[in-house]
């Protein structure tokens, strides 16, 4: 069975990558370097002997990827699983972006998860395959920063509760991931709150879990906690919050 | 630096003799890797595991290449695996073992880069059989903000591929590498020949100069200066001496290895560890060996490194000419009869080949002398005299593993110095790619 990889040349993306290739999953990986891709694809071919293919694409600027991923599925394995670890954030998201670049973060964190699900749904129907989406615990609630971003990604949770709303388990699993900090590039030297997790481990967590019934899970589990505290807090008080 | 994933990061040498905070970007991808103002200086950072610090300081950006360790390409048939340089030696041995091939020479730590190697032109168990790192290697890329990215090769770009080999990363990037790989032995037997000295050390390598692993260890302490054993590892079909061929990932030493809060290399350290080794290993006789403990010796060192506590230890590595080792090795007698240098090991090993820009080659038998606290006067004043009477007999160092030899000491030991300087910066311009190795000894 095939996996699908959308932003998988690096940090959470490429670490499912691998342990999927690890799994023997064969792979069709989506990011928008062709060098990293082509160099991922060849590695995780050579090191685990799964079919592995690679589609270069610009989630940013393409108005139909669902389309062009459906069209690079051809001739693979029945699809069983789409793992959408993909997603763009910005310093200055704090209401001072133009809207180009609004549209575009909308287009890499909304617009290409809905579209490539819209497209791919059949197939995954047809495999009782599995969506696995992720979330950030940026998105818990509205913040003065990271506006656009925890916009579109609060906007996969309602995706997350359409799709399971619409189908049942047996028919299609949905997973929504509730992410923290990561140990990536992004994250590198950066003072945070509490220590970021490696990639890596999250991949293992995740894949495991394929099989699962349809869920939302906290990484680390102690977000769950904390979301509920965020949410709960009256507005007065959390207006007051900072940071 | 916003957007170029750059952190200030402590760092220090393997052997803990220079430590500086530096910028150190982290990237993940080619474009990030490429992002880089052109006029910022950098440096390529591997596995960071070279005794000297060739991969930070000299107010460069040490640019990361742990995410670019992919295997690209794989010919079976002609044994040619083409790796991005962020490699790790230990995995690319493990992919080429399960398919048959290895690769004959490497360095002892299972963490180094692919780009190290070549940066360091390193040497592996027998460099008078394999040569040193650049004999294995058919094509290299390379990317510098002023060139680009460029495929250097023995007939193409040649005179960057040259320079590239023992050029501590001044040349460029190394983003890609070609390597030849090689069949490996079905089996190893090693055999372990007592020696008194190093004259006659210098014989039994001289003898065994075709054997797959050759190597001695020496006692450095007064009377019982040079006494040892000479290992000569030896291909063996006999189905006894088959062992796991694999390394395991599991067993690879540390980047990083947290040093024990004392240091036990002290003279009575020295003297119960070295006593032992020579009950252990000084006597005639052979014994099955397993590959991986002949490819990666350091991955059983962890407890010897930590033993040198928080201070660190320094390595000499001098290769001395066949016609001038026997003075060279009875001169460093007196020294350390005379001074009484604390010395934790000293290992031999055969050269023969021919020497390049700076790279640690030539025909002679190398000494590496692992000394412990480095910065105590008794040691300080070994390591000049060492460096002296190396010279004198026409000693040559080996420039990625010293920390102490300073510009105007390596400048007298390698001959050509000024034109292997100039060949480097032909390809450096404005001396962007930097570090403080290439600091302390003017390159």
């Amino acid at each position: 069975m095939t996996a699908l990889v959308v932003g998988a040349s690096s940090g959470l993306g490429r670490a499912l990558a691998s342990e999927l290739a690890r799994r023997k999953h064969d792979l069709l990986l989506v990011a928008s370097g062709p060098r990293d891709l082509e160099a991922l694809a060849a590695d995780l071919n050579l090191r685990h002997g799964v079919a592995v293919r690679a589609l270069a694409l610009d989630l940013g600027r393409e108005a139909d990827p669902g389309a062009r991923i459906a069209a690079a599925l051809e001739g693979l394995s029945p699809l069983s699983a789409l793992l959408l670890p993909v997603g763009v954030s910005r310093e200055d998201d704090d209401f001072s972006l133009d809207v180009s670049r609004i549209g575009q973060l909308l287009a890499i964190n909304l617009h290409a998860p809905l579209a490539i699900v819209h497209a791919l749904l059949p197939k995954l129907l047809e495999t009782r395959g599995v969506v696995v989406l992720f979330g950030s615990i940026a998105a818990i609630r509205g913040r003065g920063r990271n506006v656009v971003y925890a916009s579109a990604k609060r906007g996969l949770v309602s995706l997350y509760e359409s799709l399971r709303q619409r189908h049942r388990s047996s028919e299609l699993r949905v997973h929504l991931y509730q992410l923290g900090f990561l140990a990536t590039n992004l994250t590198h030297g950066m003072q945070l709150p509490m220590p970021a997790t490696d990639p890596v481990v999250i991949a293992k967590t995740v894949i495991d879990r394929l099989a699962h019934g349809s869920a939302c899970w906290y990484v680390p589990r102690k977000f769950a906690l904390i979301a509920l505290v965020v949410r709960a807090l009256p507005w007065t008080i959390y207006r007051r919050m900072r940071g | 630096m916003r957007g170029y994933a750059i952190a200030d990061v402590d760092l220090a040498s393997f052997d803990r003799q220079f430590r500086a905070r530096c910028r150190v970007q982290w990237p993940d991808r080619y474009r990030l890797l490429d992002a880089l103002p052109a006029d910022a200086p950098r440096i390529a950072r591997g596995g960071g595991v070279s005794y000297v610090a060739a991969s930070f300081g000299g107010d460069a950006i040490s640019q990361g290449l742990g995410a670019f360790d992919r295997l690209l390409a794989f010919d079976a048939d002609a044994g040619r695996l083409t790796v991005e340089a962020g490699a790790r030696i230990g995995d690319v041995q493990r992919f080429a073992l399960a398919h048959g091939w290895y690769l004959p020479i490497a360095p002892g730590h299972p963490r180094a880069s692919i780009g190290g190697c070549i940066a360091a032109d390193v040497h592996g168990k027998n460099p008078a059989r394999d040569g040193t790192f650049r004999a294995q290697v058919e094509a290299i890329e390379l990317t510098a903000p002023m060139r680009g990215t460029v495929v250097a090769s023995a007939s193409r770009n040649t005179e960057l591929f040259n320079a590239t080999f023992a050029g501590f990363g001044l040349t460029g990037i190394v983003t890609r590498a070609t390597l030849r790989l090689a069949r490996p032995p079905a089996a190893l037997v090693l055999r372990r020949v007592p020696v008194r000295d190093f004259a006659e050390a210098a014989r039994v390598l001289r003898e065994a100069a075709n054997a797959p692993v050759l190597y001695g260890w020496h006692d450095g302490r007064p009377g019982h200066f040079g006494r040892g054993v000479v290992r000569i590892g030896l291909a063996s079909d006999a189905p006894e001496t088959k062992r796991a061929m694999l390394p395991r990932a599991g067993r690879d030493l540390p980047a990083s290895i947290t040093p024990l809060p004392f240091a036990l290399w002290n003279r009575a350290g020295i003297a119960v560890a070295n006593t032992w080794l020579g009950l252990r290993w000084c006597r005639p006789g052979q014994s099955p060996l397993a590959l991986a403990d002949a490819l990666f010796p350091l991955n059983d060192a962890r407890t010897y490194f930590a033993g040198y506590g928080n201070n660190g230890m320094v390595e000499a590595q001098w290769l001395v000419p066949h016609a001038r080792f026997e003075a060279f090795a009875g001169g460093l007698a007196d020294t350390v009869a005379r001074d009484r240098p604390l010395i934790a090991l000293i290992a031999s090993k055969l050269f023969a080949g021919a020497p390049d820009g700076f790279s640690f080659d030539g025909a002679g038998i190398a000494l590496a002398i692992q000394i412990p606290a480095p910065a105590e006067s008794r040691q300080r004043a070994f390591l000049g005299a060492l460096a002296e009477l190396a010279i004198v007999h026409g000693g040559r160092p080996n420039l990625i593993k010293e920390s102490t030899l300073d510009a105007a000491a390596a400048r007298r030991a390698i001959a050509g110095f000024d034109a292997a300087r100039a060949r480097l910066a032909a390809h450096n311009p404005g001396g962007l790619h930097t570090s403080e190795l290439a600091r302390r000894i003017a390159l």
